[in-house]
């Protein structure tokens, strides 16, 4: 008896390696894969071979001409991700606080649901409604300035975009967190003659801050990664960076995806460069927020 | 006390804030109707007493050009870029789109776009407006009597007689040049894969075999080899696709590569080497120096149509020549009222 016992239980152990494992082997595979391709254009013997340095700095992106500069494109993915976060980020945590805090049991299981049926709709169907009515709110926008937009595809149509995007994320992360502040520390702070507003901005909200931090970079990741229903906005302006709200703009991903499938030679392998480049972006800005937040952290204990 | 109001405050300034968007939000949206008027592109209706002279009073005038290109790596806009002249002089200013649905959509939502689709596009339900080009209405019947040029044509020519891996090999391509040129049910699988063929002029396969007993034989074990441009490659895929269910089961390969290896491949000097190919295919017409007149057959199996489009509130252009597209797709004019001065 005792010896089966051992037997499964060491199985089940070999098992659950595994599975660990697998996971561990696809990311490396993936890096390797994205890595071996991407470096490859840049490196002796390539027929079209590119330089790095105006790779990186460049500020157009005329494939046709066989220019590839990504420069102005890295700068319009910063700027549209995180300005669409930013966006969501006050969204989000008044929609968890109104969620985990005011509402009544009916009302938030309700709102937990909408939200939940959010983050599951495909990006495409945001992409076809962003496309027929984001733009034209954002052309009428313009013409309110008496700026002509095209046809409403521009920068600020995918910050929207992308804040609706990001806004279930952030707002499902931030309410777990909120449901994790103990309801004590409310009474406490109530007892102390706290008004609720404060305890939920002075005690909630900072107890919640480490899965606020996670939503949003989470929400983040999402947007730096979204492709298709960016690409349907952005309008894919050929240089840049792009300096006004309504001028169009270009995203790294987008630029990865057009024409992906009938391309072949350097404007194939070159996308997998972008994608190196993609995803040193969000690794250095999930690295910078977390940095952020342990500054942060240790200046509220400081004090 | 003052903490209370502090609370309070902060509430009733969300919830104002939040109804203040709402409301921006929404008379925005309801704008997009009205919109058009205030914008008059109908202006003998609007102001009925300036009869003298309304025209130059629109605010037409002055409509900036907004370029709109397919992806570097599109057939369209090849052919289009190659009908036109202008390849690599395209106007930084231009816009990209992935598809040909999405640069329907995109100038069908900017009154001041062109761009240009395929022909199958429907152009009434995108608000678009079609172009003529050099005068001429864009159609089916104009492409395939070529009097709309903005199209390219794509030619096949055969590898020369005797010249192939055995006789049976001869006769089963020989079949299907006659079945993509000939049959009814060729032109319509060439048809449904996007290309211009006049379906009406063909006749019944059954009709057309007769001249062609091997496609009554199990010709598995036969493969037909295509080279050549990849702007075809759905066309000919098709045609083979059809094909092979009324020919014995025929086996075949697409290889295509670019219009230049089409003569090379099935003529020229590749004709004997690794990659030789028993129909060749340009999506052009082949040129003087690709000298075809040994081949079986050659000729045009279908026509490439491209239409340029604006919007369909667009009033200032319904004809372009080569040279207003050339002027406006490489930015040298950036003013609808400019084209054509």
């Amino acid at each position: 008896m005792k010896g089966r016992r051992y037997f499964v239980d060491r199985l089940m152990r070999a098992i659950f390696l595994f599975a660990a494992l697998m996971a561990a082997a696809m990311i490396v595979i993936l890096l390797v894969f994205v890595t071996v391709r991407g470096v490859q254009p840049f490196l002796p013997g390539y027929p079209e071979r590119q330089e790095i340095l105006p790779f990186l700095s460049g500020m157009r992106w005329r494939a046709d001409q066989g220019t590839y500069g990504i420069g102005f494109i890295i700068i319009n993915t910063l700027i549209s991700s995180i300005l669409g976060g930013l966006l969501a980020l006050p969204l989000a945590v008044l929609t968890a606080i109104v969620i985990g805090r005011i509402a009544s049991p009916k009302v938030s299981q309700g709102l937990t649901t909408v939200v939940e049926t959010l983050a599951a709709i495909p990006s495409v169907v945001y992409g076809v409604f962003a496309a027929g009515r984001i733009t034209s709110l954002v052309d009428n926008l313009a013409s309110l300035f008496g700026i002509t937009t095209y046809g409403g595809s521009s920068q600020l149509a995918v910050i929207i975009l992308l804040a609706i995007m990001t806004y279930p994320t952030m707002t499902s992360l931030s309410i777990s967190g909120i449901r994790a502040v103990p309801l004590t520390l409310d009474s406490a702070s109530l007892a102390l003659g706290a008004t609720k507003m404060e305890t939920y901005f002075k005690v909630v909200i900072p107890g919640a801050s480490s899965s606020i931090v996670a939503g949003f970079s989470l929400g983040l990741g999402r947007a730096f990664g979204e492709a298709t229903a960016v690409s349907m906005v952005a309008g894919n302006a050929l240089f840049g960076p792009t300096t006004s709200l309504f001028d169009r703009t270009r995203t790294l991903t987008s630029t990865m995806l057009s024409g992906l499938h009938e391309t072949t030679g350097l404007d194939y392998d070159i996308r997998f460069s972008v994608g190196i480049v993609l995803m040193a972006i969000i690794l250095l800005t999930n690295a910078a927020i977390f940095g952020l937040k342990r500054r942060f952290d240790k200046r509220a204990q400081g004090v | 006390m003052t903490k209370t109001f502090k609370g309070k405050n902060l509430i009733r300034t969300i919830f104002l804030f939040v109804v203040i968007l709402s409301l921006a939000i929404a008379s925005i949206a309801c704008d997009t109707q009205e919109e058009p008027e205030p914008n008059g592109t109908d202006p003998q209706v609007e102001t009925p007493e300036n009869t003298d002279e309304p025209e130059p009073e629109t605010p037409s005038d002055g409509l900036e050009i907004h370029v709109y290109t397919r992806d570097s790596a599109s057939g369209t806009r090849e052919g289009f870029e190659s009908v036109i002249g202008f390849g690599g002089e395209l106007t930084d200013l231009a816009s990209e789109v992935a598809s040909n649905g999405e640069m329907a959509n995109q100038v069908g939502n900017d009154k001041s776009g062109v761009g240009y689709v395929s022909l199958v596009t429907n152009f009434e339900e995108n608000n678009l407006k079609p172009l003529a080009y050099n005068g001429v209405a864009p159609s089916v019947e104009a492409t395939v009597n070529e009097e709309y040029t903005l199209s390219r044509p794509f030619a096949y020519t055969t590898r020369a007689p005797g010249d192939y891996e055995s006789d049976d090999q001869e006769a089963i391509v020989k079949a299907f040049v006659a079945f993509l040129t000939e049959s009814t049910e060729g032109l319509e699988a060439v048809a449904d894969a996007g290309g211009i063929v006049d379906v009406e002029s063909g006749k019944p396969w059954d009709e057309v075999k007769a001249d062609h007993p091997i496609v009554d034989q199990d010709n598995s074990h036969l493969t037909i080899k295509t080279g050549g441009s990849t702007s075809v490659e759905k066309a000919v895929q098709a045609a083979l696709e059809t094909f092979q269910v009324h020919a014995g089961n025929v086996q075949f390969s697409l290889d295509q590569t670019g219009s230049s290896d089409g003569h090379a491949r099935v003529l020229g000097e590749e004709k004997d080497g690794p990659n030789a190919s028993d129909i060749g295919f340009a999506s052009r017409n082949f040129k003087d120096t690709e000298d075809v007149t040994d081949a079986i057959y050659s000729g045009t199996f279908c026509q490439d149509a491209i239409v340029v489009v604006v919007n369909a509130d667009n009033d200032l252009i319904d004809d372009a020549t080569t040279e207003d597209l050339y002027a406006i797709f490489t930015g040298q004019v950036s003013d609808w009222s400019d084209v054509g001065n």
